[in-house]
């Protein structure tokens, strides 16, 4: 187990080496620096080409370059020119809105979707596969922008039982978080739930034609829990994948659930940075999305030997 | 108010009474009530919260609850002493000589000195976004601890106008403060609140500062000078780019006071009785500045074509969603400088046989038409996309980039690569005629290429001690942008900002003031 961690976390060196390297061409490719956004819309040229000496910003790209990379390898991802503050404490203080975010919209997203997909697979053919089906299809096809303002104005502006948007600690106000998080959380959930749901149908009914499915009912075991101990133990592996695929959509979802619902998470803050070209912050918010990605990636393998005796034998 | 050299203190100070008198109105019959916690929202964060260096109306927004100036801006928009009591201008127009206030507190508990303005300044000349203003200072000095004295190179009889400009404010701080560079200072001022935590991507808080100096000069609020009151405890201004919940936000009361409602939407929430909208009128004037050194755009038959071709009412009532003016001034009306608009009427008619017969002349084969707009500002989209129909309803081929703004904004100050671009100009025709007039002249104009005529009124307007000159001066720049087309005014917009009904005393400005209002 330790060795695979290992090998994984190797792996992931060139992967965030080659994303950090596209970070960068970005930097030089893309026109416009954060001196524009800082100067204002009628400001001179004069008047931002002295802001971007001020701020270091004609300093040639190989000398940037160096720079940061030297930095990366002491673990300094740079410091922001926007927030005046450092790009790996910009990212740790809004990582737990993110994360939370995602992780709670995924937690709910399995709740409902792996049961929506169970029943379905279940009563396949059937009006609750239909039923189930078409719930899943809906959440898939409904923007989370469009979703997200629909759900401000019916459960914020009209019912008033929610914030419309804005963020409060978890260590301020347990209720009041839970509040700020339930709808775009719940927006969120909503789009991952689909995937979920098709898949768990789609893997259950493979498995439960298996023989050893036949043989659990052929002994009187009730159909729930034929389901719930067998056909789900061994439909687990391909939920596990598109679980771990959600997880990495919703953190990309997040981007625009942030936007709406205007929570300060990692997601704005990488927007906000590529607004306004606060290079230092684009090439650290990639940086760390990768690494989210593999880490996810990584949890899930480990999560493959736990719930499949097989693939542990096989180690 | 500032009648230019030769005005002694005494006689400014009788301006300024006067000027009080006419601007300000009776004091409301509301019991003001301190206390309570208001929540503010804007569309954008600050680029910088160093007031100093930065012109976007996001850091104004903040910057200018938290910093105040030697000079600053009444309602009507005349620069009148803020920090300082009064100056003396040199009947010569080389030396002012500003008395401050007393007992000023900085957010830090020091009290203002002359040091601490002359560091001020100095660091405005480093680092200020407007500089170029303090470019004609000499020397500063401070005689004594409530004087000091700023000695000219030569006339520039916009100074004061300048100085008290709110666009990027020449902030006065601490002396300590000034050491620190671009971007990293701005905390400290003498503000009516104080400034706390802020996240760029979320809010900033700012508190009130029980130890300010109110300018007892004044009998109240005027414009971003007077005597200003803080009654919230606190104001957390919020960045929500997202307009419908921003919106959302004010009808449930989450938020209190919103920097700008689209006038759609305050026509829908016309029945709302928990929400107060006011407007503003004019607000800001929608511009298409064009490239007289590259392309099509460089033949003044082609210019012309376009100033011809255009409906300019159209434009504005589409891009504005209603709230418009048409008036064709590059200064608005009432104000010190305007050259009212004689001579205007046969360049604001669209006369698209005109238009076909010009671009005959230009020689015009149907070449492509790179005209850009950004993507930040909604009347800017708006403007090009009408611009272009109707460009193209005269056979103009036009193709029409939209971007963000950052590539704009690199784009537009290359002189090759694009021919036309449409810029709403709020702040600048609100300070005068400095910043307008010296957009589209000096070394780099908004125009790309310089103009003699636009040269030789930039040297009149801010050389010339007779505001009748003056006033020429900007008759001749106006007269020459339109006779040439270099680039084209449309009409005025307005604004509209917007709060909850419990939100006494609320008069719509430039920022949405948070002092001098309060909870009913």
């Amino acid at each position: 187990m330790l060795r695979l961690i290992v090998v994984r976390l190797l792996a992931a060196v060139p992967v965030l080496f080659v994303v950090s390297l596209f970070s960068f061409g970005l930097t030089l490719l893309v026109p416009g620096d954060i001196a524009a956004e800082m100067a204002g819309q009628m400001a001179s040229r004069e008047e931002v080409d002295q802001l971007r000496a001020q701020l270091g910003l004609n300093k040639p790209p190989l000398e940037r370059m160096v720079a940061w990379y030297g930095g990366v390898l002491q673990g300094d991802l740079g410091r922001s020119i926007l927030l005046n503050q450092s790009v790996g404490s910009a990212i740790l203080e809004r990582l737990p809105v993110t994360l939370s975010l995602a992780g709670i919209a995924l937690l709910v997203a399995a709740l409902v979707g792996v049961p929506l997909g169970l029943l379905a697979a279940a009563k396949a053919h059937q009006w609750q596969d239909q039923a189930a089906m078409g719930t899943a299809l809906v959440g898939l096809s409904l923007p989370d922008f469009w979703l997200g303002l629909l759900l401000i104005w019916v459960l914020a502006v009209k019912l008033q039982w929610l914030p419309s948007g804005g963020w409060v600690p978890f260590s301020d106000d347990p209720i009041g978080w839970l509040r700020s998080i339930a709808m775009p959380a719940g927006v969120l959930a909503l789009n991952q739930m689909g995937p979920l749901a098709r898949m768990t149908r789609s893997a259950a009914l493979e498995v439960s034609n298996s023989d050893f499915i036949r043989t659990a009912r052929a002994k009187g075991l009730a159909e729930p829990r034929v389901f719930a101990r067998h056909v789900l133990a061994a439909a687990a592996v391909p939920i596990l994948t598109v679980a771990g695929i959600s997880f990495g959509i919703a953190l990309g979802g997040a981007l625009v659930i942030e936007q709406v619902f205007s929570l300060p998470g990692v997601g704005r803050l990488v927007i906000g940075a590529v607004l306004r070209r606060d290079w230092p912050v684009i090439q650290g918010g990639l940086l760390l999305t990768a690494f989210v990605f593999v880490a996810v990636n990584l949890v899930v393998d480990l999560l493959y030997l736990w719930v499949d005796p097989r693939l542990r034998e096989q180690r | 108010m500032i009648r230019g050299p030769g005005v002694s203190r005494r006689s400014f100070s009788a301006g300024l009474l006067a000027g009080t008198a006419a601007t300000t109105l009776p004091l409301p019959a509301f019991a003001q009530k301190k206390g309570g916690d208001a929540v503010m929202a804007q569309s954008s964060p600050p680029p910088t919260i160093d007031a100093q260096t930065s012109s976007a109306a996001a850091s104004r927004n903040i910057s200018l609850h938290v910093h105040e100036t030697l000079f600053a801006r009444d309602e009507a928009a005349n620069p009148v002493p803020d920090l300082a009591e009064g100056v003396d201008v040199a009947a010569d127009g080389l030396s002012y000589r500003f008395t401050l206030r007393s007992g000023v507190n900085f957010h830090n508990g020091k009290v203002m000195t002359s040091a601490d303005v002359k560091a001020s300044l100095e660091r405005y000349a480093q680092v200020g976004m407007s500089k170029m203003f303090m470019l004609p200072v000499d020397a500063i000095e401070t005689p004594d601890s409530k004087t000091v004295v700023i000695k000219m190179k030569n006339v520039f009889p916009g100074f004061i106008e300048n100085l008290s400009s709110p666009r990027a404010p020449c902030a006065i701080m601490p002396e300590e403060e000034c050491a620190k560079p671009a971007g990293q200072g701005g905390r400290i001022g003498t503000g009516p609140f104080t400034m706390g935590e802020f996240r760029s991507d979320s809010h900033i808080m700012l508190h009130r500062f029980d130890k300010y100096s109110q300018n007892m000069n004044y009998k109240q609020r005027d414009g971003f000078a007077g005597k200003k009151t803080a009654y919230f405890d606190s104001v957390r201004i919020r960045f929500m780019p997202e307009g419908g919940a921003r919106t959302a936000g004010l009808q449930t009361g989450e938020l209190h006071v919103i920097e700008a409602l689209d006038a759609p939407v305050a026509k829908r929430l016309e029945s709302d009785k928990n929400i107060k909208s006011y407007t503003m009128m004019p607000w800001a004037y929608q511009t298409l500045i064009i490239n007289n050194a590259w392309g099509q755009t460089q033949n003044l038959s082609f210019r012309r074509a376009i100033q011809a071709a255009l409906d300019l009412e159209e434009i504005m009532a589409i891009s504005t969603s209603g709230l418009y003016r048409m008036q064709p001034s590059w200064q608005h009306p009432g104000t010190a400088h305007y050259p009212g608009v004689a001579g205007l009427e046969k360049f604001l008619k669209q006369d698209q046989a005109q238009a076909r017969a010009l671009l005959r002349d230009a020689g015009y084969k149907g070449e492509e038409f790179a005209m850009m707009a950004d993507n930040t500002n909604r009347p800017h989209i708006d403007t090009a996309t009408v611009v272009s129909e109707q460009l193209r309803a005269v056979g103009v081929n036009v193709k029409l980039t939209v971007t963000d703004w950052p590539t704009i904004f690199t784009a537009r100050t290359k002189p090759e690569g694009w021919c036309m671009w449409p810029l709403l100009m709020g702040i600048e025709p609100y300070e005068g005629p400095y910043g307008v007039v010296g957009f589209f002249a000096g070394a780099s104009p908004a125009m790309m290429k310089q103009d003699p005529v636009i040269e030789d009124a930039q040297k009149k307007l801010t050389t010339s001690l007779k505001l009748e000159d003056r006033i020429a001066a900007v008759k001749m720049f106006q007269d020459r942008m339109y006779d040439q087309a270099l680039s084209l005014k449309i009409g005025d917009s307005g604004w509209i900002q917007a709060t909850r009904a419990n939100v006494v005393n609320f008069a719509p400005y430039r920022i949405p003031r948070m002092w001098d209002v309060w909870f009913a």
